[in-house]
C-alpha cells in the first residue's frame, strides 16, 4: 500500500516536473527523453485526459493571474509620445517572451494530447498551439482596460511620422531636426524606431493579436491622418486637382506603411498568404472610401468659394464631380451649398449685380459638375425666388447683357449663344449615351429642358416671362438713346441682332423701329438744317431733334414744361420745315426731354455744361431777372412747385443760385468776391454733367396700372349687375371674360392692389370682404 | 450772368395729320404700320381718298384688289386717290 502511494507520489512529481504549470511556474529543464518516460507513466495509468484537462485549467489560471495583468499594467495614460512608444514596445516584448516560455511545455502537451485520442477540441482548436493562442487572446481581451488605445496610438504615430518622412524626404534640406523622430540629426532615432516597430508588429502578428488589438486604433489614427493631410493640402487652393495626388499618397505612404505592419517589415505581402492580402485589401477599400469622403466633404464646405472663382477653380469642380460618384454626398452638397448661398448672397446687403454674377458662375460650375442639371435646379431655387423679389433684377440683367467691357460675362454669353446657334448639330446619334435622371430629380420637368437651358434663358426665367424682359430692355434702350449725345447705333444694332436670335424677331420689333427712328432723325436733321427758312431761325445756336415713332417707344413720363420763347419759336420753325419735308405729318414736342449744351459766363466764372431742358430753362430765366420766388417760376414754367424745389438744387450745387429766404432764390454774382468761394482760381473751367439720371420712361408699375385699367369697365359692369362680389369671384369672372387678349393676365395679388387703389380713390367700397360700387 | 446756348437737342414724336386715329381696315393706329409692314412712317404711308377717308396705302390697295368694285370701305363711294 505504502509502496504504491510512494510510487504515485513519484509519478506525480515527475508529471509536475514535465508540466511545471501544475505548480504555477513555467520553467523546467525536462528533456525529451525524460518526458518520454513521463508520457509512458501517464499512458500506463490511462489518465491522459485527466492530466491534460488539469494542465489546461492551470494554464488558463496562470495566464489570467499573471500574464494578462502584467501586460495591461503597461497600458497607462501617458502624454509623452516617446514614453508611450517604449511602454507599448516593452509590453509586447514581455508578452511575447512569456508566451514563448510556454513553448517547451506546449510541445509536451501536444504529445500528451495526441495520445488522448478523444478528439476533444482544445479551446475550439484541434491543435494545442493554436488553442493556446486562442486562450491568450481571450484572456487578454477579457481584461481590456479603458485607456488601452492611448499608448498604441503613440506608438503608431511615432512610427508613421518616421515613415511619412521617409517618403517626403526631398525637403529635409537644412533642418537641424529630423522631422521623423524630432531629434537632432546627430542622434536621429529613426532607424531604431523602424526596427522596433517592425519587431513589435511581427510579434503581434505571431500572436495573432495585431488585428484585435490595433485594428480600431489604426483605423482611427489613419483617418485622422487623412483628414489633416487633406486639410493641409487643399486649404484655399482650387486651381489644382488634388485627387490623383491624394490617391498616390494613400497608395505609397499609408498603404505601404500598413503593408509593413501586416507583413512584419517587408513592403510586399507574401504571395501565398491570402489572409494577409485580403486584410490589406479590405483596409485599402475602407481607407480610399474614407479619403474620398473627407475630401469631398471639405470641398463641399468650400464650394461657394469654388463657384465664385469658377473658371479658375475648374480642377476642384472636376474633383468633386469624380468623388460624387464614389460617395453618397449629393444630398449634403445640395443642402450645404444652398445654405451657403442663402447666408452669403441672399440678403439685402448684396448688390443685385453681384448676386447675378454669383448666379451665373453657379450655373456654369454646376453645369460642369452635374450635366443633368438636377443639382443646379435644386440649389438655385432660393436664388431664383429671391431675385424675383428684387426690383432691379431685370434691369441689371439687361444692362449687363448689353454692357461692354471685361466684366460683362453675359454679353459674352450672348455672343456665344449666337455662335452656337449657327453650328448646332443634331444630337440624335447620342442615344447610347443616355442616362436616367438622378433620383432627386423633379419628375415634372423634362430632362431635356433642364439640359437645354442656357445661362441667359435661366436668367430670363427667373423673372417668368420673356415679355417682361424685352419690355425692360426697351425702356433701357429708350433711356440710353435719349440720353446719349453721341449714339453708337451700330453697336446697338449689333446687340439687337444678338437679342433677336435669343428672343425671336417679333418680340424685339419695337426696338428695331426705335433704332431706326434715331438714325432717321439724323438724316432729317441734316436735311432740315440745309433748308433756307430754317437756317434763318437757327442763327444763334444749332439745334437737333430726335423724331420718334410714339407707338413703338415705351410711354414717356408725362411732364409739362414751358420753354423760353426763343426756344419755342425755334421748335415751331423746325416743325414747319418738317411738315414741308414730310407731307401730312407733323410733330408734337416733348419739351422736357433731350439735352442742352450751354455756356454760362458769370463774372470770372465760366461753365460749360450739358443739362436737361428743364435746368436750361430755369437758368435762362435767371438771366433776365436775378431774383425769383418759386411761385413766379411756377407761373412761367408751368411746373409744380415741389418739382421746382427739388430740381433747383442742381443749380444751388454749382454755386450759381442760392436760397435767399424760404422759396426765394437769387443769382450768386460771380464778380462779388466775398460770396464766391472759388475766386482763388481766376477762371475756373468746370465741366459737370447733369446729375439726374433717372429714367424718363414711365415705370413698369405705372405701365401695369395702365394695363389693368382695361379691366375697370368689366369690373364696373359686374358690380352694377351683381351688386357686391368678393375678390376671388371678380378674379374668376375676369379670367373668364376679359383675359382673352395676350398680355392681360392678372394675378389675384395684382387685382387686389388695383382694387385697393380704387377703394382709396373712392371709386369702390370694400365692405366685409365684398367689393361694391359706392352709392351715388 | 450770360447764358449762351450752344446747341439744343429736343425730342419730338411725329404723327399723321388725319381725321381719325386708326386705319379703318386694319384697325391699327395710323402712326403705327399696317400688319404687313415692319416700319412706320415713310415705309407705310397713308393715302387719302376723294371721299376724305384715309387708310394705310397697303391696306387700301389690298382691299381694292379683293373687291370687284373700287369702293371706299367706309362710305361705299367710288374710290379715287386724292393727290393733294
Amino acid at each position: 500500500m505504502s509502496n504504491k502511494s510512494i510510487d504515485l507520489k513519484l509519478y506525480w512529481n515527475k508529471i509536475n516536473y514535465a508540466f511545471p504549470i501544475l505548480n504555477d511556474t513555467i520553467f523546467s529543464d525536462c528533456t525529451g527523453s525524460e518526458y518520454d518516460e513521463v508520457q509512458q507513466i501517464i499512458t500506463g495509468m490511462g489518465i491522459q485526459v485527466k492530466i491534460r484537462d488539469l494542465i489546461l485549467i492551470h494554464i488558463e489560471k496562470y495566464l489570467r493571474q499573471h500574464v494578462a495583468p502584467s501586460f495591461w499594467s503597461k497600458f497607462v495614460k501617458v502624454d509623452e509620445e516617446v514614453k508611450g512608444f517604449q511602454l507599448f514596445k516593452s509590453a509586447v516584448n514581455d508578452l511575447y517572451e512569456s508566451v514563448s516560455n510556454f513553448s517547451e511545455m506546449l510541445r509536451r502537451l501536444s504529445i500528451l494530447n495526441s495520445s488522448c485520442c478523444d478528439n476533444k477540441p482544445i479551446f475550439g482548436e484541434k491543435d494545442v498551439i493554436l488553442g493556446f493562442k486562442q486562450l491568450i487572446r481571450a484572456t487578454l481581451l477579457s481584461q481590456l482596460p479603458l485607456d488601452y488605445h492611448v499608448i498604441i496610438n503613440h506608438f503608431y504615430k511615432i512610427s508613421f511620422n518616421v515613415f511619412d518622412n521617409e517618403y517626403e524626404s526631398s525637403d529635409m534640406g537644412e533642418d537641424v531636426m529630423c522631422s521623423g523622430c524630432w531629434n537632432e540629426y546627430s542622434d536621429c532615432n529613426c532607424a531604431y524606431i523602424v526596427k522596433v516597430f517592425h519587431d513589435t508588429n511581427r510579434k503581434l502578428m505571431d500572436l495573432q493579436l495585431l488585428e484585435r488589438l490595433t485594428g480600431q486604433v489604426l483605423t482611427n489614427f489613419i483617418q485622422l491622418r487623412i483628414e489633416t493631410h487633406i486639410q493641409k493640402l487643399c486649404d484655399g487652393t482650387f486651381d489644382v486637382s488634388h485627387i490623383s495626388f491624394l490617391e498616390n499618397w494613400l497608395d505609397t505612404t499609408v498603404m505601404s506603411w500598413l503593408t509593413r505592419i501586416y507583413c512584419g517589415g517587408s513592403s510586399k505581402p507574401p504571395p501565398d498568404d491570402k489572409n494577409t492580402q485580403n486584410a490589406i485589401l479590405q483596409f485599402k477599400k475602407k481607407l480610399s472610401y474614407y479619403l474620398y469622403h473627407s475630401y469631398t466633404k471639405l470641398r463641399i464646405e468650400q464650394l461657394f468659394n469654388i463657384i465664385i472663382e469658377y473658371p479658375e477653380s475648374q480642377p476642384a469642380v472636376d474633383d468633386i464631380k469624380m468623388c460624387l460618384d464614389k460617395t453618397d454626398l449629393r444630398l449634403t452638397l445640395c443642402k450645404r451649398l444652398q445654405s451657403a448661398l442663402e447666408t452669403r448672397l441672399l440678403h439685402p446687403g448684396v448688390n443685385t449685380t453681384d448676386i447675378l454674377t454669383a448666379y451665373v458662375s453657379t450655373i456654369r460650375a454646376l453645369r460642369h459638375l452635374d450635366p443633368s442639371g438636377v443639382i443646379l435646379e435644386t440649389v438655385t431655387k432660393p436664388v431664383r425666388s429671391y431675385l424675383r423679389n428684387r426690383e432691379d433684377t431685370v434691369r441689371s440683367v439687361v444692362s449687363s447683357l448689353t454692357e461692354e467691357g471685361a466684366s460683362s460675362e453675359l454679353a459674352e454669353e450672348l455672343a456665344k449663344f449666337a455662335a452656337e446657334a449657327d453650328g448646332e448639330n443634331e444630337k440624335e446619334d447620342a442615344w447610347d449615351e443616355w442616362n436616367p435622371d438622378p433620383v432627386d430629380a423633379d419628375p415634372k420637368v423634362n430632362s431635356n429642358d433642364r439640359k437645354a437651358n442656357d445661362i441667359i434663358s435661366m436668367l430670363v426665367n427667373v423673372y417668368g416671362s420673356k415679355e417682361l424682359f424685352v419690355n425692360e430692355y426697351r425702356t433701357l434702350l429708350a433711356d440710353r438713346l435719349l440720353a446719349q449725345s453721341v449714339i453708337n447705333t451700330e453697336k446697338e444694332i449689333r446687340y439687337l441682332e444678338l437679342l433677336k436670335l435669343k428672343f425671336g424677331e417679333s418680340q424685339l420689333h419695337f426696338c428695331e423701329v426705335m433704332l431706326k427712328d434715331i438714325s432717321d432723325s439724323k438724316r432729317i436733321n441734316a436735311l432740315i438744317q440745309q433748308e433756307k427758312n430754317f437756317e434763318a431761325a437757327s442763327k444763334n445756336f444749332s439745334s437737333n431733334a430726335m423724331i420718334l415713332s410714339a407707338q413703338f417707344w415705351p410711354p414717356f413720363k408725362d411732364e409739362n414744361l414751358e420753354l423760353p420763347e426763343e426756344i419755342k419759336q425755334h421748335f415751331e420753325a423746325y416743325t414747319k420745315s418738317y411738315e414741308a419735308l414730310k407731307g401730312n405729318r407733323t410733330l408734337s414736342w416733348k419739351p422736357h426731354l433731350g439735352y442742352v449744351n450751354i455756356k454760362i459766363e458769370n463774372g470770372s466764372k465760366n461753365l460749360d455744361l450739358i443739362v436737361s431742358p428743364f435746368n436750361a430753362t430755369l437758368i435762362m430765366h435767371f438771366q433776365n431777372k436775378p431774383e425769383w420766388t418759386l411761385d413766379e417760376l411756377h407761373q412761367v414754367m408751368k411746373v409744380p412747385i415741389t418739382v421746382l424745389r427739388r430740381k433747383i438744387t442742381y443749380w444751388q450745387s454749382t454755386g450759381l443760385i442760392s436760397e435767399k429766404c424760404t422759396d426765394t432764390y437769387v443769382l450768386v454774382d460771380g464778380s462779388d468776391e466775398n460770396k464766391s468761394n472759388t475766386t482763388t482760381n481766376q477762371v475756373q473751367e468746370m465741366i459737370c454733367e447733369d446729375d439726374e439720371t433717372e429714367s424718363v420712361m414711365a415705370s413698369a408699375h405705372d405701365q401695369r396700372e395702365g394695363e389693368l385699367q382695361v379691366f375697370w369697365s368689366y369690373i364696373v359692369g359686374m358690380l352694377t349687375n351683381l351688386d357686391s362680389l368678393p375678390l376671388d369671384r371678380i378674379h374668376q369672372m375676369l379670367k373668364m371674360f376679359a383675359s382673352q387678349a395676350p398680355g392681360t393676365e392678372c394675378s389675384l395679388q395684382e387685382l387686389r392692389q388695383f382694387l385697393d387703389t380704387k377703394v382709396r380713390t373712392h371709386q369702390l367700397v370694400l365692405q366685409g370682404g365684398m367689393y361694391k360700387l359706392p352709392k351715388t | 450772368m450770360k447764358v449762351t446756348i450752344k446747341s439744343w437737342t429736343g425730342v419730338a414724336t411725329w404723327r399723321w395729320v388725319a381725321n381719325d386715329d386708326n386705319c379703318g381696315i386694319c384697325r391699327m393706329p395710323f402712326d403705327s404700320c399696317c400688319p404687313d409692314c415692319k416700319l412706320p412712317g415713310d415705309d407705310c404711308p397713308l393715302v387719302w381718298g376723294a371721299c376724305s377717308h384715309c387708310f394705310h396705302i397697303h391696306c387700301i390697295v389690298k382691299w381694292l384688289h379683293s373687291q370687284p368694285q373700287q369702293q371706299c370701305p367706309m362710305c361705299r363711294q367710288d374710290w379715287k386717290f386724292n393727290n393733294k
